[in-house]
């Protein structure tokens, strides 16, 4: 096929952010100059955000077999490039402490934003699995990046090693799809599927291992367990990638995998990721409890809120790609507030992240502001009114009472009453009396920075979100994706 | 047809156990039934007749690593360009400048790395002597 000019407008945002990992390669080669990398790359973001503007008026547009750009995959990736603008604003903040080099941070940032860019909008297994190493690959280098210290060091390599493995899990059942329907587009496999052709055994390890794969990049319960060390070795701006743009991307094509090709067959796939599910939900809230480690209490409750989320996929249908938008917002607005707080509380680099919970005792005391946000986003995850995590619990409780999926709604009711418990044991932490030594602190300028900036905007987005919805959700009704290939 | 199944399945069963049977036979019949020579010279290592000499744990320089990294790395990426030159004509000017951009970027990746001294292969003090000698 040729390509057209609308076809190279739909590819915008790729081509924007490819330029500028160029942009910044060239820049670091010629002098070296944090501030000025930081700056090409958020321009270069922002540049992508707003050719979306434009993008908009070419979608729905299928761009080779491989890709295409419908309004679903527009907003996921605004998401994700609001996402690794916030990232990209904080490692600004944390990497002016470190004594190394500093620039080519923002160039595994981008090519990894690139790589989501691509997998929200990949509609074959092909785009779908180079998306997706596009995104892993430069997270092993962003998680070791401070690799004087061990605990990043041992991040980085243990993120290596597993997602190699997710990611070999997740080829060799591509292959053995393949084998059998001889396709690798969605829609293909989706004609194949509903023909029922595809019900032998190795259609269904394909697709197991395929769940495999796709469950480890979301770490879901039994696939989890790398997730609390990668979250609290990693500097923080990185758990933060981690946490949203990682998520969003690989959740986005699932659920565009699962709207495609609804692999329900004899609903036994729908079976195992329900227990998937709600493994995850009891599994993420119960290890969460008795965690010191903010930023491994964080990991956990991620575990728990893929796990709510993924009641999306098992009911998938009527309001799923609704919810998913809602939830996956308010999740990433909460969870990017959240570390932005650990961020700035461990910025700039100095030794390993202020992740245990003994560094916000009394946090309040010393930056009431900066705990304000902090709390706002704990009330958030724990999903309490006039917090946008309300509504992203509320979408969720409400399609698995609609779709009648009565153990997960008893999972995420349960879920919720457990994490209530560390997220407030979180808060009380704050409020609590300042103890004599000195521990790690905010720097005193900190809401004039960038990061700062960004944190208290997300802080005010969480709260709009949660008492006026509205604008929101019908952004996200208006998400619609093209299932027919 | 399923009991084709099952006779084909019974039929790779046998032919695999006969294979690891005939390789048992072989090694522990040659065990058991062959003779056995001792000798000082018998116990090291054969290098081709040389004598071998030094021990075999040494240490290379880490660079040597690196370099061969970016040697795969670029010759991979090579290897795409193949791809592009069987269908050069095909693939017309379109083709041409998709091909050009690509290796506008790997030759960035170069001066890149050039200019991080990845490929330089004095270690880093050295090259600081040096520039301050001159």
């Amino acid at each position: 096929m040729n390509l057209t000019t609308s076809h190279l407008i739909a590819l915008l945002p790729l081509l924007i952010v490819g330029t500028t990992v160029i942009v910044v390669m060239l820049g670091v080669a010629w002098r070296r100059h944090h501030v000025a990398s930081a700056t090409v790359t958020v321009i270069g973001l922002n540049l992508a955000l707003l050719s979306l503007l434009a993008v908009l008026n070419v979608t729905p547009l299928e761009v080779t077999p491989l890709i295409v750009v419908d309004k679903y995959a527009v907003l996921y990736m605004a998401l994700i490039l609001v996402a690794s603008l916030a990232c990209s604003t904080l490692a600004h903040a944390y990497l002016e402490g470190l004594d190394d080099q500093r620039e080519e941070f923002y160039m595994l940032l981008l090519c990894a934003t690139m790589g989501g860019l691509l997998l929200v909008s990949s509609q074959h297994l092909a785009s779908l699995f180079i998306g997706l190493e596009l995104l892993s690959v430069p997270i092993y280098g962003m998680a070791a990046y401070t690799y004087r210290d061990r605990t990043s060091l041992e991040a980085g390599i243990k993120y290596m090693v597993l997602s190699a493995m997710a990611s070999a899990f997740l080829l060799f059942g591509m292959a053995l799809l393949y084998a059998e329907a001889g396709t690798l587009s969605f829609s293909g496999l989706s004609a194949r599927m509903s023909g029922g052709e595809l019900s032998s055994a190795w259609t269904l390890m394909g697709v197991g291992m395929m769940v495999i794969g796709l469950g480890f990049k979301l770490s879901l319960a039994p696939f989890h367990l790398w997730t609390p060390d990668v979250y609290e070795g990693a500097p923080a701006p990185v758990s933060a990638f981690l946490a949203t743009v990682s998520k969003i991307a690989v959740f986005a094509v699932l659920l565009r995998f699962f709207m495609t090709a609804p692999a329900t067959g004899d609903g036994w796939l729908h079976t195992v990721i329900a227990i998937i599910a709600f493994l995850s939900m009891l599994v993420g809230n119960l290890l969460a409890l008795t965690q010191n480690n903010l930023k491994r209490l964080l990991g956990y409750s991620s575990i728990a809120h893929l796990g709510y989320l993924l009641t999306v996929i098992v009911a998938s249908d009527g309001l799923a790609i609704e919810t998913a938008g809602i939830y996956l917002i308010t999740y990433v607005a909460t969870t990017l507030g959240a570390f932005g707080v650990v961020t700035l509380v461990s910025s700039p680099y100095q030794g390993p992240d202020a992740g245990q919970l003994y560094h916000y005792r009394g946090l309040f005391w010393r930056r009431p502001y900066l705990t304000a946000v902090l709390t706002l986003m704990m009330l958030s995850l724990a999903g309490i009114p006039l917090t946008a995590g309300f509504i992203g619990k509320f979408y969720a409780l409400a399609i698995g009472v609609e779709s009648s999926l009565w153990w997960l709604v008893a999972g995420i009711v349960i879920g919720s009453a457990l994490g209530l418990y560390y997220y407030l044991r979180v808060m009380v932490t704050l409020y609590l009396h300042e103890p004599g030594e000195s521990r790690r602190d905010a720097t005193a300028n900190w809401g004039q920075r960038s990061g700062g900036v960004m944190v208290l905007l997300l802080a005010l987005a969480v709260l709009v979100i949660g008492i006026y919805p509205q604008p929101i959700i019908s952004l996200v009704r208006s998400a619609t994706l093209i299932t027919a290939g | 047809m399923i009991v084709e199944q099952v006779a084909q399945h019974w039929a790779i069963t046998l032919f695999v156990l006969a294979v690891f049977g005939l390789c048992a036979f072989m090694i522990g019949a040659a065990s058991l039934l062959g003779g056995r020579a001792w000798g000082h010279k018998k116990d090291t290592p054969y290098e081709s007749g040389i004598v071998p000499a030094g021990d075999a744990h040494q240490r290379f320089s880490v660079k040597f690593y690196l370099v061969a990294m970016l040697f795969v790395i670029f010759d991979v990426e090579a290897l795409y360009l193949f791809a592009w030159a069987v269908s050069v004509r095909e693939s017309g000017w379109a083709g041409f400048v998709e091909a050009s951009i690509f290796i506008i970027v790997l030759l960035v990746g170069l001066v890149y790395l050039n200019r991080i001294g990845a490929l330089t292969w004095a270690p880093r003090k050295r090259i600081k002597r040096e520039t301050e000698k001159t």
